[in-house]
């Protein structure tokens, strides 16, 4: 009898051993059915009216300036593709969008029809202005390494959209463009949410289809009534509390961007 | 003891036992408990940086390691030297390739209670703050990963890294963490004033005297013990006209032009020069400054007036301010570079 307790007790012992460690994943059910799914991929591509958008190229804006826009960047946020079942489905938390190049994001989403689309321009509050860049691995796009400079350390909170570059004001034709333009736009409150509704896109199981996201960037800086965007002479703004530049800017931007 | 029943003992303990998290410190890093000027309030550690050992230890080489500037020349104790109360003695610091700084080096002592940092108290943490001038073009012009890089090839500050924070490779993270646990135990406390408070040391009559006065005229008003600072900003008058645009660069109202945080005044009389742009050089000249009422300009604060002191009153103020001065703190070994 006391011979069977100790192997009991060993046998125990010994499953608890081999047991303990084993990995926490746990093995797929073969009686699960798993839904099929398809390839949904999100492109952002920034226009200058019916062409596309490039970096360091000099334009003629609305208001006659010459300009050369040297640096676009934007957080895009909370990403969500709406199924037609009022089903949203995360496809990214944070992006930041370089916008010298195209962009393309691919995910695999449960096939379906598909009709709306969500997405904030910035960093939601939650993550702002008392995270710690230094709390995420290098990958992350609110690491430091990730953020690549759209962090203000002097006074924490990330950069929602960077846009940078240089104008002529003198409006003498082939002039060099030599002074600055510079809108750094942050702070909670121009956090912006946007809905893109009554879409109608659908994945198909196993195959892939493409939406697109179109930034336009010649009517970012369209005249507004009540304020002006003129870079002749409203050319620099790294935001603060009720700034109209940095407001009529994130607002003509939030306008300025279409699904297609 | 049977050896089936020790067999099966020794197994169940091992299997108790094998799936054990790691601990966050390894076995050979020790919890550090800060002595705390009982004058003081207690001292609150972020969740995810308490002190230990190897915390401060790495903190503390990280300080002094140059590898966190562009050029490799410049530490944080380049500019904030343990003599000087961690201060550099400069009008203004020259940063990275002989950039001039805007702005006098602030003193590190008692940073582990300031609700905030930076002049325009836009930064919240110690933590983050490290961010700050290493990012800085006019400081030391660094990007973190480059220093990340540099700081993994030690393999020794690897296995201080290892031991502090449990990760194998130095990172943003334990780097800001490390640098930060070092500056929280940079506590001053132990100035002639400080044993006074204790009943352990007497004031002369003209220390006394400059204690009195420094309640009387409104100086504690803004600094106020035990750390000689309220963390307020205000504009004292120093400029009609503020090139450096202070809490404004932070707040953009216009008002806020030429406000800054109130320093500590702990250690006062070795950190000179003064003010925010180091504009005066002695003690005896920023007690003429309030003396006479500031200068009148456009958004000084109205608290400063002028205070019709008497020379023996201005002496007796400087006095008392010199009681500050906690030669231990700018002598503690815990603070000095260690060796390679």
């Amino acid at each position: 009898m006391k011979s069977a307790r100790y192997f009991i007790m060993a046998c125990a012992a010994l499953t608890l051993l081999l047991s303990a460690c084993k990995n926490t994943a746990t093995q797929e059910d073969p009686e699960t059915e798993v839904a099929a799914n398809g390839q949904f991929n999100l492109r952002m591509d920034a226009k200058w009216g019916n062409e596309d958008f490039v970096i360091e190229q000099v334009y003629l804006d609305t208001y006659g300036n010459r300009i050369r826009v040297d640096q676009f960047l934007s957080y895009v946020s909370q990403i969500f593709l709406v199924h037609e079942n009022g089903t949203e489905v995360l496809l990214k938390d944070f992006y930041l969008a370089n916008f010298e190049n195209d962009v393309e994001l691919p995910f695999e989403v449960p096939a379906g029809r598909y009709t709306g689309l969500k997405l904030g321009l910035g960093i939601p509050a939650a993550y702002n202005k008392h995270e710690d860049p230094a709390q995420y691995p290098s990958s992350h796009p609110l690491s430091v390494a990730g953020s690549q400079g759209m962090f203000w350390y002097w006074n924490t909170g990330y950069i929602f959209t960077k846009f940078e570059g240089k104008i002529d004001t003198t409006g003498t034709p082939d002039a060099a463009l030599l002074d600055s333009f510079l809108f750094h736009i942050g702070d909670d409150p121009y956090y912006r949410e946007l809905t893109f509704e009554n879409l109608n896109v659908t994945v198909p199981a196993n195959g892939a289809v493409d939406m697109q996201l179109r930034i336009f960037v010649d009517q970012i800086l369209a005249p507004v009534a009540g304020s002006s965007l003129d870079l002749a002479t409203n050319a620099v703004t790294h935001t603060s509390e009720q700034d109209v530049l940095a407001t009529t800017f994130f607002d003509n931007y939030a306008a300025a961007i279409v699904v297609e | 003891m049977p050896r089936r029943l020790w067999w099966s003992s020794f197994l169940f303990v091992l299997g108790v036992i094998g799936c054990t998290s790691p601990p966050t410190t390894t076995k050979q890093d020790r919890p550090v408990h800060f002595r705390i000027p009982s004058h003081f309030p207690p001292m609150v550690h972020p969740t995810d940086n308490e002190p230990t050992e190897a915390r401060l230890e790495f903190g503390r080489r990280l300080f002094y390691h140059t590898a966190l500037s562009q050029n490799e020349t410049t530490s944080c104790a380049s500019c904030h030297v343990q003599s000087a109360a961690f201060t550099d003695g400069r009008v203004t610091s020259p940063g990275l390739n002989g950039h001039a700084g805007v702005r006098n080096t602030p003193t590190l002592a008692n940073l582990a209670w300031s609700p905030y940092l930076m002049s325009e108290g836009g930064v919240p943490s110690l933590e983050l703050q490290a961010l700050a001038p290493l990012h800085e073009p006019l400081e030391m012009g660094m990007n973190m990963m480059i220093a990340v890089d540099r700081l993994n090839q030690d393999a020794y500050l690897r296995t201080l890294n290892q031991r502090a924070y449990g990760r194998d490779s130095i990172d943003p993270f334990t780097i800001t963490r490390a640098l930060a646990c070092f500056q929280r135990s940079l506590i001053s406390g132990d100035s002639k004033f400080d044993q006074y408070k204790m009943g352990a040391a007497e004031l002369t009559s003209k220390e006394a005297k400059g204690l009195a006065l420094f309640s009387e005229v409104g100086c504690a008003n803004c600094h106020r013990e035990p750390f000689f600072t309220d963390y307020g900003f205000y504009n004292i008058g120093l400029y009609s006209v503020s090139t450096d645009p202070g809490l404004e660069r932070k707040t953009h109202i216009k008002s806020d032009s030429g406000k800054f945080k109130t320093p500590t005044l702990r250690n006062i009389a070795v950190t000179g020069p003064y003010m925010h742009d180091g504009s005066m050089s002695s003690l005896e000249e920023v007690i003429a400054f309030y003396n006479a009422g500031g200068t009148g300009a456009r958004l000084q604060d109205e608290r400063i007036r002028a205070l019709h002191l008497s020379a023996e009153d201005e002496e007796a103020l400087i006095a008392f301010l010199e009681t500050l001065t906690d030669w231990n703190f700018l002598q503690n070994q815990q603070f000095t570079p260690l060796s390679e």
